[in-house]
C-alpha cells in the first residue's frame, strides 16, 4: 500500500517536470508588449465610437485620439494624455515584490499539505528509525560491556581456581617428597638394623658353631687319641694316669 | 531594454511565468506553482521511502537523506538556538527547510532553472505563519503582559534608554521581522537567478560573436551555478535558523 503510495508520488512528479519544460518562455502575465499595445488600441478605438459623435472610422479616429491638434480643447488634450497613459502602461511590468495571489494560495496550499503529511506520516517514521537505531546502538554497547564485565569476572575466577591448583599440586608434590623421604630413612634405617641383627646373629651362630666344633672336635680326638695311646701302651698304664697324659696331649695340641 | 547591444529581457519576464492552467482565476497554475508542488512531493516522496525501510538498522539510499536533514535540523538548528524543548518544533522546522530547499535548488536543475522563492508567494507566507507561530508561543509561554514587556521593555537597558528602544523594539519584533525573514529569502533568489541569466545571456552573445570570448562568462556561469547551489541550501537553513531563533526567543524570557 506504502509503496503504491510512493509510486504514485514519483510519477505525479515525473508528469509534473515533464510539465516545467512545456512551460514555456515567461512573458509578462501571458502577453506580449506587442499584443499589450494592440489590444489597447482596439479598446481606445472601441471608446471613441461610443463616446462622441464622430463618425471617424478605423485608423483616423486612433489618431484623433492619439494627436492633439493645434486648436484642441482642455479636454481633447486631457483624453490623448489619457490614452497616452494607457498605451505606456503596457511597458510597466508588474511589481516583483507584490505576491501573486494564486501563488500564495498553491504555495501556501503545497506547505500545508506537506506539513501535514511530514507530521502524520513521514517525520514520525524517519524520527522513529532514527531513534530506535539510537536505542539499539545504545542497547547494544550495554550488552557488550556487561558481557567484557562478565567475561572479566570469569577470567579472574579461572585465574584464581588456577593458582589455587597450582599451589594445590605443588603443596601434593612436596607432601609426597616429604612421604617418600621418610619411607626412604625408614626404610633405610630398617635394612642397616636388620644387617646389623642379621650380622650378630651370624656372628653368633659361627661362635655356637665353632664352640660345638671345638667340643665335638675335643671329643672326637679324645675318643680316637685315646684309642691311640690305649693302642700304645696297652696296659702300662692305669686309667688316671692314660687321662692325665691323654688330657695333657689335648692341651699341648689345643696349645700349639 | 538593450545595454551594450546585448538583448536582456525585462525583468518581469524572468520571474513571471504564464499561466498554464486555470488561466485567470484564482487556482491559476504556472510554472512557480509546479515547482512548489515538485517540492512537497519529493520532500514526501523522500520521507515516505525512507519510513518504511523502518526495521532496517543500517541506513539506506533516501533514508540518509532524510535522517541527515532531521538530524541536521535537531543538532544545528533546534538545539542550537531554542534547547531541548524546542524539540517539538522539529517537525515543522523540518517540513519548512525541506520545502525551502527544493523550491530553491530548481535554480539550478537543467531545464527548469528558476527558484520558486524568488516569487514573492511563499517567502511572505511563511514568514507570517511563522510570525503568528512566535507571538503565540510568546504569550502562552509568558503571558501576554509578560511577553509584551520583555520584548518591549528589555531588561538591563537603563530606564531613559527606553524612549528609543521600546520603539525599536516594537517595529523591529511585530513589524519588520515577517518581511525582513521573506525578503532576505526573495531578494536572494532574485539575484542568484538575475546572476545566473545575466552570465548565460552573455555567454550566449559572445559565442555569436566570434565563440572566443564566451569562455569568460561560461567559467562564471558554472562557478556562479554552484555558488546557487550553495545559496539555496545556505537560505534554506538561514530562514529555519531564525524560525527557531525567534520561536526560542518568545519561549524564554530574555536576559
Amino acid at each position: 500500500m506504502r509503496r503504491r503510495g510512493t509510486k504514485l508520488c514519483f510519477s505525479l512528479l515525473f508528469a509534473m517536470v515533464g510539465m516545467l519544460f512545456f512551460a514555456g518562455p515567461a512573458s509578462a502575465s501571458g502577453e506580449s508588449i506587442g499584443s499589450c499595445i494592440v489590444e489597447k488600441l482596439e479598446h481606445i478605438a472601441e471608446e471613441g465610437h461610443h463616446d462622441d459623435g464622430h463618425h471617424d472610422h478605423g485608423v483616423e479616429h486612433l489618431f484623433h485620439s492619439l494627436h492633439a491638434s493645434e486648436g484642441a480643447t482642455e479636454d481633447e488634450k486631457k483624453k490623448v494624455k489619457k490614452n497616452e497613459d494607457k498605451l505606456e502602461s503596457c511597458l510597466e511590468a508588474p511589481s516583483p515584490i507584490i505576491p501573486e495571489l494564486s501563488e500564495v494560495i498553491w504555495g501556501g496550499g503545497a506547505f500545508l499539505i506537506l506539513f501535514v503529511v511530514m507530521v502524520k506520516k513521514g517525520f514520525p517514521a524517519v524520527k522513529a528509525a532514527m531513534d530506535a537505531r539510537s536505542d539499539k546502538i545504545r542497547d547494544d554497547l550495554d550488552a557488550a560491556e556487561k558481557a567484557k564485565t562478565d567475561a572479566q569476572n570469569v577470567h579472574a575466577d579461572y585465574e584464581a581456581r588456577l593458582a589455587d591448583a597450582k599451589n594445590e599440586a605443588s603443596r601434593l608434590i612436596d607432601e609426597a617428597r616429604g612421604a617418600a623421604d621418610q619411607v626412604r630413612t625408614d626404610l633405610v634405617a630398617k635394612a642397616e638394623a636388620d644387617i646389623a641383627e642379621m650380622k650378630t646373629r651370624a656372628a653368633n651362630e659361627i661362635e655356637a658353631s665353632r664352640q660345638q666344633a671345638i667340643a665335638d672336635l675335643r671329643a672326637e680326638v679324645a675318643g680316637i687319641a685315646l684309642g691311640a695311646a690305649e693302642k700304645v701302651v696297652q696296659g702300662s698304664l692305669d686309667d688316671d694316669a692314660q687321662r692325665r697324659l691323654v688330657d695333657q696331649y689335648i692341651d699341648e695340641v689345643a696349645g700349639s | 531594454m538593450n545595454v551594450i547591444a546585448l538583448e536582456f529581457p525585462p525583468v518581469s519576464h524572468l520571474f513571471d511565468w504564464p499561466d498554464i492552467l486555470f488561466s485567470g482565476s484564482l487556482f491559476a497554475v504556472n510554472k512557480t506553482v509546479l515547482i512548489y508542488l515538485a517540492a512537497v512531493l519529493i520532500t514526501s516522496a523522500i520521507f515516505l521511502s525512507a519510513g518504511k525501510q523502518r526495521g532496517s538498522l543500517v541506513p539506506v539510499g533516501v533514508q540518509h537523506v532524510a535522517e541527515s536533514g532531521v538530524n541536521f535540523v535537531e543538532e544545528s538548528v533546534v538545539m542550537e538556538t531554542i534547547g531541548p524543548e524546542g524539540k517539538k518544533y522539529l517537525p515543522f522546522l523540518t517540513t519548512m527547510f525541506f520545502f525551502i530547499l527544493f523550491s530553491n535548488i530548481f535554480e539550478v536543475v537543467p531545464g527548469i532553472q528558476f527558484p520558486a522563492n524568488s516569487r514573492m508567494a511563499v517567502p511572505i507566507t511563511l514568514a507570517l505563519v511563522v510570525w503568528v507561530i512566535y507571538n503565540f508561543v510568546g504569550v502562552r509561554s509568558q503571558g501576554i503582559g509578560g511577553y509584551l514587556k520583555n520584548s518591549l521593555f528589555p531588561p538591563g537597558v537603563p530606564k531613559a534608554l527606553y524612549l528609543i528602544v521600546t520603539p525599536i523594539e516594537l517595529v523591529s519584533t511585530f513589524v519588520v521581522r515577517p518581511f525582513s525573514l521573506a525578503i532576505r529569502l526573495w531578494a536572494n533568489m532574485v539575484a542568484g537567478h538575475l546572476l545566473l541569466v545575466t552570465f548565460a545571456i552573455l555567454t550566449q552573445t559572445l559565442w555569436d560573436n566570434g565563440y572566443v570570448g564566451a569562455a569568460a562568462p561560461f567559467a562564471m556561469l558554472i562557478l556562479m551555478t554552484g555558488f546557487e547551489i550553495l545559496v539555496s541550501v545556505l537560505q534554506a537553513f538561514i530562514f529555519t535558523i531564525l524560525t527557531a531563533v525567534y520561536i526560542g526567543g518568545s519561549m524564554h524570557a530574555e536576559h
